[in-house]
């Protein structure tokens, strides 16, 4: 058999078995329960990329007295809106967002700064921000980084600072 | 070049890669096969494909790395397969060096959908799909008597006409 002919004999079996392969693909997946539509009509959500919380961040109490003391840097993760309407005192606000990395700027900011620990304050919710942004700060090497326990609705419900 | 090409030595060394490549492919197909949309978002990350394409992609690609892969450990129509993943290899490496050049943090999804931080995509899986290609190419090549169903046909014809 000369070598043109060979080449189209493998050609036309991989055809074949292309041909085969998605035929059977198609058929199963129109019979089982969790088959997928052929055509996607809505867009994936694809989460990428998103900030790695990798760092190790402990909570404090909401009564802890770290949060009075002038040596701690206090950041609030919450969103623009929910800062305005109510903060800590010398509270500074750095939204967390799930979807992207915090702003190197800003995490070189808080490098720069003189305090001896960070303490980030969140809603407390589940996902609490305050507790991600803590770990992720943590994450990028920054050390003494605290998150708040039950965030600011804690602090407030404990007679916390103002 | 035709003394390479009908060296004796072929058929065992590609019967090794034909094993490994033939279970790597199998290992692979078998998440796809039973979470075809895990699978299906799997190939939506990588921001290659128009959504159209997506899930006949998903809803395919696994069930043809299946017969491939079988069809290169029995050693039937063993180029063919080859061929069929040579072609697979190909596709699977530009789309993870695309995604690498992106800086897209992400999980390649060839066996498994896992997280960024389990299995992250870098160089190193490029490098690795480079060597897959190469081993698949190899057999496509050289492998002309295949130890196998193929060449066991090929024997039988060979002696049909010799006396007994």
């Amino acid at each position: 058999m000369n070598a043109a002919r060979q080449r189209w004999i493998i050609l036309r079996d991989a055809v074949i078995i292309a041909c085969i392969s998605s035929a059977v693909g198609i058929v199963s997946n129109a019979l089982r329960s969790d088959g997928i539509p052929l055509i996607q009509k809505t867009e994936y959500q694809i989460l990428v990329p998103c900030p790695e919380t990798t760092g190790e961040a402990p909570p404090l109490s909401p009564s802890d007295p770290a949060l009075r003391d002038p040596d701690t840097l206090l950041i609030d993760a919450r969103p623009a809106a929910d800062f305005s309407a109510d903060h800590l005192e010398r509270s500074r606000n750095v939204p967390y967002d799930y979807l992207m990395p915090t702003d190197p700027a800003v995490v070189k900011d808080i490098l720069k700064s003189s305090a001896r620990r960070v303490v980030v304050i969140g809603d407390g919710g589940d996902p609490d921000p305050g507790e991600h942004l803590a770990k992720e700060l943590a994450g990028k090497g920054i050390r003494n980084v605290f998150f708040v326990r039950g965030g600011l609705p804690a602090v407030r419900a404990a007679g916390g600072r103002p | 070049m035709n003394r390479l090409l009908s060296w004796g030595g072929h058929p065992p060394i590609a019967l090794a890669a034909r094993l490994y490549l033939g279970w790597v492919f199998l290992y692979a197909c078998w998440h796809k096969i039973q979470h075809p949309a895990d699978f299906a978002l799997d190939i939506a990350t990588y921001q290659i494909l128009p959504l159209s394409l997506i899930n006949i992609m998903a809803i395919v690609l696994p069930w043809l790395e299946l017969i491939a892969g079988g069809l290169l450990i029995l050693g039937f129509r063993t180029r063919a397969a080859a061929l069929c993943i040579s072609g697979m290899m190909v596709m699977f490496t530009v789309a993870i060096a695309i995604a690498v050049a992106r800086g897209q943090d992400m999980s390649c999804g060839c066996f498994a959908s896992q997280g960024v931080v389990e299995d992250p995509i870098s160089y190193l899986t490029v490098l690795r799909d480079l060597g897959w290609t190469v081993l698949a190419l190899y057999v496509l090549v050289f492998d002309r008597r295949p130890l196998g169903i193929d060449g066991w046909r090929l024997w039988r014809k060979d002696n049909a006409g010799s006396p007994a």
